[in-house]
């Protein structure tokens, strides 16, 4: 009983370090000699970046430029009064990129499958990507009454291209040698897409969410402040027009933080997910 | 037997092809070809490349649709009935094409879950299958993992776990090392023995055909059946009738005899 117990316990975690192996790895230096390089670096610019504004703010009015510490104390202060307007927009973000997701793969695997209706779609993609965001935004709090819906139209018709494109690219790329392998058992429409093609767009669905990681947060913001009275964004014009730039810095560092662990989080899941590929490396 | 068969489609063949001819765009592939195979038969296709024999492989799989002619495999039009040959044939092709998301044994159960195995049976099937082509311990290694000739064994047995009627091999040994091909070749050879395998091989290499197969049919471009023979267990063992058997493929080939030794 009490071996069974270890091992359950053991199992648990090895299951749990899997999970939290890659995400540390990103996080903490990495053992390779590249990624300490990169973590030196990054560490020199940050600290760069505080020294220059430790120095400007000596020169300047606080309004111009706080001091580090004035933006520590505004950062603290935040962290204990505003954790619900952070989990509104983390909520708001994964909604956002869910269903984008969801969509866009769904548009591209058409794309893909659908010889016929690939020229239309494509279309819509293509005009889709050439509207510019802030046009968007503003026909997003014409159309909308709810914030809620004014801020996940406007993530899904933005972010919704980048998925389509890049699944339909993927669906292109399947090497033909493996669509033969598999037609050769005489499958369903259904077990080509379930055995073959989703499998294979998985790297592709990871490779845009991390392109749009950065970009979904800053529009997620933007969308916020245009159209919403909670949030990050909501509560970033509030620090704009109440000249607290303290507040203005300490978002802008807290989003920053939040993309790199966004960016690490989705890191470890597509070491997960594609456990199965094997690292090649260039010397 | 004649090499163009008379005309007749008979229950003893599993495959009939009778006066093929298939052309890409102005270019003949295959021209007025005719052959058959019975049941539980090993046949080798055998000509050069560019000889026709991939598309007359693809012909008879249905993959490609003749301009004229008639091809039935267990008694079915494979083109126009594709689907109802599910199940009934499989194909081993030139590269291991196995899906690198898959473990070795998820890539042997792939034809039994699009068959509609439940994935517990799927599974413990798939592992018998490993276990037959000696990749017992491979179970769960990714394909990257596998070496060229364990990758093959796998291709072999994803093919043979569905238990189809007819197997086909496009040149299945001819990417891996000399020793590893053989031992794949024997080993390959035994079970469809074993199984009572009806089966269609493509190759380039005489070799292949003189140790596999119980008749041999060389093409010639475009893809008309220049030579025909019977090869016999007791041929196998006899060095100046391989030898013999050897100069007359290689001669209808339009090369010259070297015995693999």
């Amino acid at each position: 009983m009490a071996l069974d117990a270890d091992r359950t316990s053991d199992e648990e975690g090895r299951a749990a370090a899997a999970i939290i192996k890659p995400l540390a790895g990103a996080i903490v230096a990495a053992k390779n000699p590249e990624g300490r390089r990169d973590f030196f670096a990054t560490c020199v610019v940050v600290i760069l970046l505080l020294v220059a504004m430790e120095i400007t703010s000596r020169f300047v009015p606080d309004y111009i430029m706080p001091s580090p510490v004035a933006v520590w104390s505004a950062a603290r202060e935040l962290f204990f009064s505003d954790p619900y307007h952070v989990a509104v927009t983390l909520v708001r973000l994964a909604i956002s990129v869910t269903i984008a997701m969801v969509a866009g793969v769904v548009i591209g695997l058409a794309m893909g499958i659908f010889p016929s209706a690939r020229p239309y779609l494509k279309a819509i993609v293509v005009i889709d990507t050439g509207i510019p965001a802030l046009s968007w935004m503003l026909i997003a709090v014409f159309w909308f009454k709810n914030p809620e819906s004014r801020i996940f139209f406007i993530l899904l018709v933005i972010l919704l291209p980048f998925y389509a494109l890049n699944v339909y690219e993927g669906v292109r790329a399947l090497p033909k040698e493996l669509v033969d392998m598999i037609e050769s058992f005489r499958p369903s429409r259904w077990q080509v897409l379930r055995y073959l093609i989703l499998p294979h767009i998985v790297a592709y669905i990871f490779l845009t969410t991390k392109s749009v990681i950065g970009y979904a947060i800053r529009m997620v913001i933007f969308a916020e402040l245009v159209a919403s009275a909670v949030g990050i964004g909501a509560r970033m014009n509030l620090a704009q027009s109440t000249f607290r730039i303290d507040q203005v810095l300490a978002w802008t560092f807290f989003l920053v933080i939040l993309n790199l662990l966004l960016q690490a989080f989705v890191n470890g899941l597509e070491r997960i997910s594609l456990k199965w590929r094997s690292e090649a490396t260039v010397r | 037997m004649a090499v163009g068969g008379d005309g007749k489609m008979t229950e003893e063949n599993l495959i009939e092809v009778r006066g093929v001819t298939k052309t890409f765009g102005g270019y003949l592939a295959v021209d007025n070809l005719s052959m058959d195979v019975r049941r539980g038969e090993i046949v080798v296709l055998l000509g050069q490349t560019g000889a026709g024999k991939s598309t007359v492989l693809n012909l008879i799989m249905g993959t490609i649709c003749p301009n004229s002619g008639q091809i039935r495999v267990a008694g079915f039009d494979p083109y126009a009935s594709f689907k109802a040959l599910k199940g009934r044939l499989a194909v081993s092709f030139q590269t291991d094409r196995l899906l690198p998301w898959r473990t070795a044994v998820e890539n042997v159960e792939l034809g039994l879950l699009i068959l509609g195995k439940s994935r517990s049976q799927a599974r413990a099937h798939a592992r018998e299958w490993l276990a037959r082509v000696r990749l017992k311990d491979a179970d769960d290694k990714y394909v990257h993992e596998l070496s060229g000739g364990m990758r093959q064994r796998v291709s072999l047995a994803r093919a043979l776990a569905i238990d189809p009627e007819i197997v086909f091999l496009d040149e299945s040994f001819s990417q891996l090392d000399h020793v590893t091909s053989r031992t794949l070749r024997r080993d390959f050879l035994q079970i469809a023995r074993e199984f009572h395998k009806t089966c269609l091989l493509i190759t380039h290499r005489i070799d292949d055909a003189l140790e596999m197969a119980d008749r041999a049919l060389v093409l010639s471009p475009p893809a008309k059946v220049a030579l025909e023979v019977c090869i016999s267990d007791e041929a196998r063992t006899n060095p100046h009738k391989i030898a013999d058997l050897h100069a007359q493929i290689a001669s209808a080939m339009g090369g010259e005899s070297q015995i693999e030794h």
